[in-house]
């Protein structure tokens, strides 16, 4: 496997994720603060697009697509109004970074967000956020408080005459509603259902206007990108194509979980855990990972020695998703696991289109059914049916997060799934 | 014009035609459940899901509009696959019931689950079931039957304009309801039962009285309103069973609303007039004397409903003057509705104003609308199909033609019984004034006549003089 040099890594953000750093004061002073949005008045939207394309800044929200091009996708001119939304609905179970952002850099986001404004034509914003963080929807609105006060919101913003104005809105708790298509229904008021993609948001999105949805790391990128230039930001990233740097969260059965900071493909998931993470909890045998939120597939512990970034995971038939590593010892069941992943995944269906209502519920059933001892021994390739009838046959990608980790597991860990059938309880109990 | 390929055969299409729509054009059948071409798309059965070429995943052919040049497949391996898979999704909840379900024999469900779905279930677990909600006098919702196809809830916001019908819950859990479980509001609710591809929601007025392959069906107009709304009968052993709507772009696109849809209950009421009367019920030969005398002699006015055909309304008009002289002719049929400058539309959907299908008609055959008698009038022919709301007439001699009630009828000195708008052919004129027809879809009942024979049996029989 490739040996990666690790130099001294250069971080964004990590730094910041402090108490004290949340005040504007705070940013303007140790974080050039809004400089970049002056910068950004100062150049064409087209530039401003060119930079956003020349960084390779991928979507951090899990489908990594390529930031400049999105924004590149938004008519230049529209009847109707067009707009920003910040998706902040970080519910992807495992993923914790996008909190972090918000709680301690707010502004940055803002900025951000009024940079994004600016380079697609868009004068409202909204940042669309889960409604379980009560306390970070407090904070950012606290921010926005400032930011109007000083004018980097609002009417003829630092007296560019480019007005801007930025809203917060807190979702009820559903995991759908983090898919971009849904959240919009959820933010017009209307049930949280994805809608049929096309048209894409960027032709008929909020309100049926031209509407980029990019995650909160992904906006936050943007004053770094503007203000050192896109050549800078990709080339914190160690791979072609994917640019900056990314926030990782480790959470599971590692010494030292948390959220780590790193450039993008600098490591393997190996030196994640082993070198970051400090290993495995109470040094026990790796029995697997889920390496990108818990939609991911699941790799055992041969497929580590894998470039931690989205082409690579990828290759190997995972994904990154939201970075959210969850670090799974020999002690935990994976049926058990499974059934876990399984439940929230049919919980959270919205259940509008026929695989993910029906199917979803129905492998949560036959899992149930053999963790308490009534398996079959053709139930386990009836759930790798049942998944594959799922998979890519829905209407959004919930469907596929929910077959993913039944198709992975069982495959990967079948012995594990029969010595369940075959005893009627967990061997391990 | 663009072309595509389907299954091999080339295909012409109109831009922004979707796939369902350019293979129904050369009889290439996509099935579907959630699609309807008048609601938007929402692509959630996924049953019409096609292969197209160069795009790796299925594609739901609802949502996808034709281009020029693409390759479909509706009938390939993966196809076939995705078909039987999503047959058994929509099934391991579904009632296996059929032969009890009313749907039976026109359900989609079953239908595509025969067509394209597997013979047996791997499905062992117990199956979802939902509580009852009564939804008021016209639907009987049973939601263990639902596929969650979600046309009812599009129907009420996009075509009724209610948003009634809802999802409530979700995931598995979702529950297609009504507003905190409230009766339905909409006077078009007839249409969810046409819309609901299962046995979920059905007309409470027609479920269990017949097996619908014992209907036969007759292409009509419905006689509601000046609009005209196309329909269809559907009849057995002269019994009328239900309406519904027919597709007609121009005129009714593919609704029906209740007032029309349950109009024809009148036919078959057991108080209708089916036999000639003269102060009771007498034969053909002595009503016909009896209308006779009481006509005669006397200031007449002939008083024609809107609900009359144009044939019978020219029937009328060259024999009145014939046998009936000087008298002056009037239609009616929606009070307060008197010329066409008074119908205007009743609602937004369908619904105009003159409650009668045939207002215009009767106005560019040159007939005014009734306003008052003329002084000195002591008798009235009344003629009408069996709609016409009748004005209150006062110390004149009445003759009846046509359909009434026993009890609307009282009074009359004679009632020569007549046919209605299921019992007959013949022209009305829309609204818009467009010319359509009325079919005959059952026989008069009882002794009841067509307007054209009564007419001729008056003019032939012995007496059938100038007044």
């Amino acid at each position: 496997m490739a040996e990666i040099q690790t130099e001294q890594n250069e971080t964004l953000f990590i730094q910041h994720f402090r108490e004290e750093s949340r005040p504007l004061g705070y940013y303007l002073r140790e974080m050039a603060g809004y400089t970049a949005l002056k910068k950004a008045f100062g150049m064409s939207s087209d530039e401003i697009i060119g930079e956003m394309k020349k960084s390779n800044l991928r979507g951090r929200g899990g489908a990594g697509f390529p930031t400049g091009m999105k924004w590149g996708f938004i008519p230049k001119q529209s009847a109707k109004p067009k707009y920003l939304v910040c998706n902040a609905d970080e519910s992807e179970p495992g993923t914790f970074k996008d909190r972090d952002i918000m709680r301690y850099t707010p502004h940055v986001l803002i900025e951000g967000m009024v940079i994004g404004g600016f380079a697609i034509g868009a004068h409202s914003g909204y940042i669309y956020i889960r409604g379980e963080y009560v306390r970070e929807a407090k904070l950012l609105n606290d921010a926005i408080d400032e930011a109007y006060a000083k004018g980097y919101l609002g009417k003829n913003i630092l007296g560019s005459g480019f007005d801007f104005d930025l809203t917060v809105h807190r979702g009820a708790g559903a995991y759908i509603c983090g898919e971009e298509t849904a959240l919009l229904n959820s933010l017009e008021g209307k049930r949280g259902e994805p809608r049929v993609k096309p048209p894409f948001p960027a032709i008929s999105g909020a309100f049926a206007g031209p509407t980029i949805v990019n995650n909160v790391e992904t906006l936050a990128a943007v004053p770094f990108i503007i203000n050192k230039g896109g050549d800078w930001f990709a080339k914190l990233g160690r791979l072609e194509k994917s640019g900056g740097t990314r926030l990782i969260g480790v959470s599971g059965h590692v010494k030292k979980p948390g959220l780590y900071e790193l450039p993008s493909g600098g490591i393997t998931l190996r030196q994640l855990i082993y070198d970051h993470c400090g290993g495995v909890l109470g040094d026990k045998k790796l029995k697997a990972v889920i390496p990108g939120g818990s939609s991911a597939p699941v790799l055992t512990a041969d497929e580590i020695d894998v470039v931690y970034d989205i082409d690579p995971m990828m290759k190997i038939g995972s994904m990154l998703g939201s970075a959210a590593v969850m670090v799974v010892s020999e002690e935990m069941c994976v049926v058990r696991l499974l059934i876990r992943i399984t439940k929230f995944y049919a919980h959270e269906s919205c259940g509008q289109c026929t695989p993910c209502r029906e199917g979803t519920r129905w492998m949560e059933d036959v899992l149930e059914r053999i963790e308490h001892g009534s398996g079959r021994e053709q139930d386990l390739n009836l759930l790798l049916d049942i998944a594959d009838n799922i998979n890519g046959k829905t209407l959004c990608a919930l469907g596929d997060a929910a077959a993913g980790p039944v198709m992975s597991f069982v495959k990967k860990f079948r012995a594990d799934f029969e010595a369940h059938i075959r005893s009627g309880k967990c061997p391990n109990a | 014009m663009p072309k595509c390929i389907i299954d091999g055969r080339e295909v012409e299409f109109t831009p922004g035609q979707n796939l369902v729509e350019v293979a129904k054009k050369v009889g290439i059948q996509i099935p579907f459940f959630c699609y309807h071409p008048g609601l938007t798309v929402v692509a959630q059965c996924r049953m019409c899901a096609v292969e197209i070429e160069k795009m790796p995943k299925l594609q739901t052919a609802c949502s996808t509009p034709a281009a020029d040049g693409m390759v479909v497949k509706t009938r390939s391996e993966k196809v076939i696959q995705a078909q039987k898979a999503t047959m058994e999704f929509l099934l391991i909840n579904h009632p296996l019931d059929c032969p009890v379900c009313d749907k039976a024999g026109e359900c989609d469900l079953q239908d595509f689950s025969f067509k394209y779905g597997d013979a047996y279930s791997r499905y062992t677990e117990e199956k979802r079931t939902y509580l009852d909600l009564d939804m008021g006098p016209v639907i009987k919702k049973n939601m263990n039957r639902c596929i969650h196809c979600t046309r009812c809830i599009r129907f009420g916001t996009e075509v009724a304009g209610i948003h009634e019908m809802v999802a409530v819950r979700r995931g598995n859990s979702t529950e297609i309801t009504t507003v905190d479980g409230r009766p339905l509001e909409t006077d078009y609710a007839g249409n969810y039962a046409d819309l609901c591809p299962t046995g979920s929601l059905t007309l409470k007025d027609f479920r269990f009285k017949k097996r619908v392959w014992f209907l036969k069906r007759t292409s009509t107009i419905c006689e509601g309103c000046a609009r005209g709304c196309n329909m269809t009968i559907h009849q057995d052993n002269n019994v009328i069973y239900r309406c519904t709507p027919r597709e007609n772009m121009e005129v009714n696109k593919y609704w029906l609303c209740d007032e029309g849809r349950f109009n024809f209950r009148y036919v078959n009421e057991e108080s209708r007039v089916t036999v000639p009367m003269a102060r009771g019920e007498v034969d053909w030969d002595a009503a016909l004397a009896a209308a006779r005398n009481a006509l005669s002699g006397k200031k007449v006015a002939v008083l024609v409903g809107s609900d009359l055909t144009q044939e019978e309304a020219q029937l009328l008009l060259q024999f009145v003057p014939r046998h009936l002289g000087e008298a002056p002719l009037y239609h009616f049929g929606t009070p307060g509705i008197r010329s066409p400058q008074d119908d205007m539309p009743a609602d937004r959907i369908l619904k105009r104003k003159s409650k009668t299908a045939n207002l215009h008609g009767l106005e560019k055959l040159g007939l005014k609308g009734f306003e008052a008698l003329p002084s000195g009038t002591q008798a009235v022919l009344l003629v009408r199909g069996g709609r016409a709301r009748l004005p209150e007439l006062k110390g004149v001699v009445t003759v009846g033609v046509g359909v009434f009630r026993a009890d609307e009828a009282q009074g009359f000195a004679a009632v020569l019984p007549g046919a209605s708008f299921a019992e007959k052919d013949g022209t009305i004129v829309n609204f818009e004034g467009r010319e359509q027809h009325l079919r005959r879809a059952i026989n008069p009942p009882g002794q009841s006549k067509l307007l054209s024979e009564i007419l001729m049996v008056w003019a032939n029989s012995k007496g059938g003089t100038h007044v």
